[in-house]
């Protein structure tokens, strides 16, 4: 060989038993990084799995019960007029879960140029309100008369108190039950362009909805009935 | 250099260009995998979790119901009870109690000059801000300018005045609200609503003024009628 070779020879030699090791050392990292996370999927399949065996024993503890008040109701043979009165005054006060004609309005503010706000939100639940909506939800949070919306840290929308982002798909979701040709003008005209002008997308359905009942509590320690003599 | 001798340089160097790629290649594939699986499978669980906790609240109730069944109470004692607390709930009954009285008014002084006019006034939002933040703090009960505020309230500015339970409401806006008075103050102190009033108040002269009372009586609001809502049973 040449003299003038053996330094570029060489040179590349290092390079490549650098390469190499690097290699080795790289593809035994990646197998205990995968191990590791295999060992976290396992763990996290658990959770979900647990947490889904909960669900489907209270889902049939929920309807063994409905079952077993029904029965006694009917045993004491309460007043039907009464009952009516009940349950128009638990829809209002969103302790009972409703169904009905309205629309369904789903926002994706994913590429908007600025993303909603919880004051956004507030507006829109009162157009529809304004609207003469009879339940509105959204993201499965009924609103009621005391429900609050409020930006937590600097992204997470608490509504009742509860975090409504994270849903996959679609950001944000809202159901509300009434005239379909009223809450649909309303909603269009007063809320929707105004969404769209800043790149949000919007689409609205007219649709037979379910709005389930309000999982907050209400508390009373300070306001007592006033008693008319 | 011969041509031997070049030609194993250059496979050299190609064997040497090969492995760096897959290296490359092997790093980027490392960190993107297991976190692409975590992040499906969150969502999903928190929503069980979620509904997980409202079953079981649910339950909780239905059992309390269902043990006051048990123990045998008269049913129109039961039901009665259970109409008082539905009422009490929907915001149908007047109530009383320690709280608060925001007083919220446009502004005496007209904008001159460069000033917007705009800022002079009180705005549906400034309300339903405020309501937002007392709700926040705990109200149990909020009232406006005689208007309860239930579950249907609307506060709709319709031009020269605000719509609230379809009734036309014009400054000055009185808001009361019953609960813990430290709660509710610390609330509307938190959220920007109330900071930027009270700019406004120095600035361009609006009124807001709050009042903390040991007595506000909060009127009772009006039953609406359903005619397209119906009663489901939950989870079926």
């Amino acid at each position: 060989m040449h003299r003038t070779l053996a330094l570029p020879v060489t040179l590349v030699a290092i390079a490549l038993g650098f390469l190499i090791s690097v290699q080795a050392q790289t593809q035994k990292n990646v197998s205990a990084a995968e191990q590791i996370s295999a060992e976290r999927m396992t763990q996290m399949k658990s959770v979900v799995s647990n947490s889904q065996a909960q669900n489907t024993k209270l889902q049939q503890e929920h309807s063994s019960l409905l079952k077993q008040l029904d029965v006694a109701r009917k045993q004491v043979g309460t007043d039907p007029q009464l009952l009516a009165q009940l349950a128009q005054l638990q829809m209002l006060d969103g302790t009972q879960a409703v169904a009905g004609p309205g629309i369904q309005i789903s926002i994706d503010d994913r590429k908007a140029t600025f993303p909603l706000y919880a004051e956004d939100i507030a507006t829109m639940i009162n157009t529809l309100k304004f609207a003469g909506a009879e339940a509105i939800s959204i993201n499965g949070q009924r609103i009621v008369s005391s429900t609050d919306i409020v930006l937590s840290g600097s992204s997470n929308i608490l509504v009742n108190g509860e975090p409504i982002n994270g849903a996959p798909g679609i950001p944000y979701e809202l159901n509300a039950i009434g005239n379909q040709d009223t809450l649909y003008d309303y909603f269009s005209k007063l809320e929707a362009t105004t969404l769209k002008q800043n790149s949000i997308t919007v689409s609205i359905a007219r649709k037979t909805l379910r709005i389930p009942s309000y999982n907050g509590t209400y508390t009373f320690k300070n306001a007592v009935p006033v008693i008319v003599p | 250099m011969n041509k031997k001798e070049r030609s194993l340089l250059t496979f050299a160097s190609m064997l040497l260009g090969f492995l760096f790629i897959i290296l490359l290649k092997t790093q980027e594939v490392t960190g993107s995998q297991a976190v692409l699986q975590e992040k499906t499978a969150m969502p999903s669980l928190m929503q069980t979790e979620q509904e997980n906790q409202q079953l079981s609240g649910e339950n909780e109730k239905l059992q309390l119901e269902l043990a006051k069944y048990a123990e045998g109470q008269s049913s129109t004692k039961l039901a009665n009870e259970q109409l008082q607390d539905a009422k009490m709930k929907a915001g149908m009954i007047e109530v009383s109690g320690p709280g608060l009285r925001i007083t919220l008014d446009d502004s005496k002084r007209v904008a001159i000059g460069q000033e917007d006019p705009m800022l002079f006034l009180i705005h549906e939002q400034y309300i339903r801000g405020i309501f937002n933040a007392l709700w926040n703090g705990g109200a149990e009960a909020i009232a406006i300018n005689g208007q309860r505020v239930t579950t249907n309230t609307e506060v709709y500015c319709s031009g020269s005045y605000i719509q609230i339970n379809g009734t036309r409401q014009m400054p000055p806006y009185v808001i009361e609200a019953i609960g813990d008075e430290s709660n509710l103050s610390g609330a509307l102190n938190f959220y920007g609503i109330w900071i930027e009033l009270g700019d406004l108040q120095k600035q361009n002269g609006l009124t807001r003024k709050p009042e903390v009372l040991s007595k506000v009586v909060i009127p009772a609001g009006s039953l609406r009628d359903y005619h397209f809502a119906e009663p489901v049973k939950e989870g079926t």
